[in-house]
């Protein structure tokens, strides 16, 4: 009889631990780190976000932006020192620095060089 | 009128690739190589063999950072080179990155010691600040300033093509104290 009720015990009993991986002091915090998480690039991965990521390199980053949130930086500033660290490259929204004003002015200047184009040519059709 | 436009079909798309051609090529790029000048970040940290603490005031002048562990491979491919780096009176000061110490001890006695000075940095917490983002990585530092940064094994063909150059050009004189 004890042998039965300890596998009922054994196969009908789920225990559950769980606790957040990560400690937050609000709400509001957390939401923050799950967007940065989101827009920053694992620097190890192809194109993966940190939140695709478990590489050591990740978790490092993960929790250095915790405790930088918890320092009271903003998104920015946070931003700003990891891309110092590993490179413009890691952010997926580029900002507009002498690397990339092509990227941004370049479709501009090209719908106007066509528009033109096209404008003259009906004129002299 | 006409010819003029015959002129643009061509001229436009040459004036556009000239320029990413001249403009957006990289000729000096090299995979893993980084030589955007930063400030070598504070630490206190321990040595390796005697746990004694070391911070940025025991590194002085111009020396060479190498990020290695014992757990990884091609820092033991790479490590040959340093030996011959070392013998050639370059300073190297090792950073051993998420490693346990007695394995990393027992490894430099296995394959020779080229580092003056090893930081054990088993958190990573000096590795996250310099950027790196795995095992090995080799910096050049001169005066407090990172001048050169390179992910991946360092071999005679990386040293000669990378290192060389920025050392001649900035007139590194290494520090023998280390």
């Amino acid at each position: 009889m004890i042998k039965y009720s300890l596998l009922t015990i054994l196969f009908f009993t789920q225990l559950i631990i769980s606790d957040s991986l990560y400690n937050f002091e609000n709400a509001a915090d957390e939401k923050r780190f799950y967007n940065l998480i989101k827009e920053i690039r694992c620097p190890k991965c192809t194109s993966g976000s940190l939140a695709s990521s478990n590489a050591p390199v990740s978790v490092d980053i993960k929790e250095k932006i915790i405790e930088l949130i918890k320092e009271g930086k903003t998104d920015k500033e946070i931003k700003e020192y990891i891309a110092l660290r590993f490179g413009n490259s890691v952010l997926y929204n580029p900002g507009f620095n002498q690397d990339t004003y092509f990227l941004w002015i370049a479709p501009f200047a090209i719908l106007f060089i066509s528009m033109t184009f096209y404008y003259f040519r009906r004129r002299i059709k | 009128m006409i010819s003029v436009f015959r002129f643009f079909i061509f001229a436009v798309p040459v004036s556009l690739l000239s320029f990413l051609y001249f403009f957006i090529n990289d000729n000096d790029y090299y995979p893993g190589a980084d030589f955007t000048v930063s400030e070598m970040p504070a630490f206190e940290l321990n040595a390796l063999y005697d746990n004694s603490i070391i911070s940025n005031s025991d590194l002085k002048g111009s020396y060479l950072i190498n990020v290695w562990a014992s757990w990884c491979i091609t820092c033991r491919i790479e490590h040959g080179f340093l030996v011959r780096l070392d013998a050639q009176n370059i300073p190297i000061v090792g950073l051993n990155y998420k490693d346990d110490k007695d394995d990393a001890i027992e490894w430099l006695s296995k394959y020779k010691d080229p580092y003056g000075l090893i930081i054990h940095d088993f958190s990573g917490s000096l590795a996250l600040d310099m950027g790196v983002t795995g095992a090995p990585e080799t910096f050049l530092v001169k005066d407090g300033k990172i001048i050169a940064h390179f992910s991946g094994e360092v071999n005679k063909r990386i040293w000669s093509d990378l290192f060389v150059p920025v050392i001649k050009k900035e007139k590194v004189k290494w520090n023998d104290q280390i």
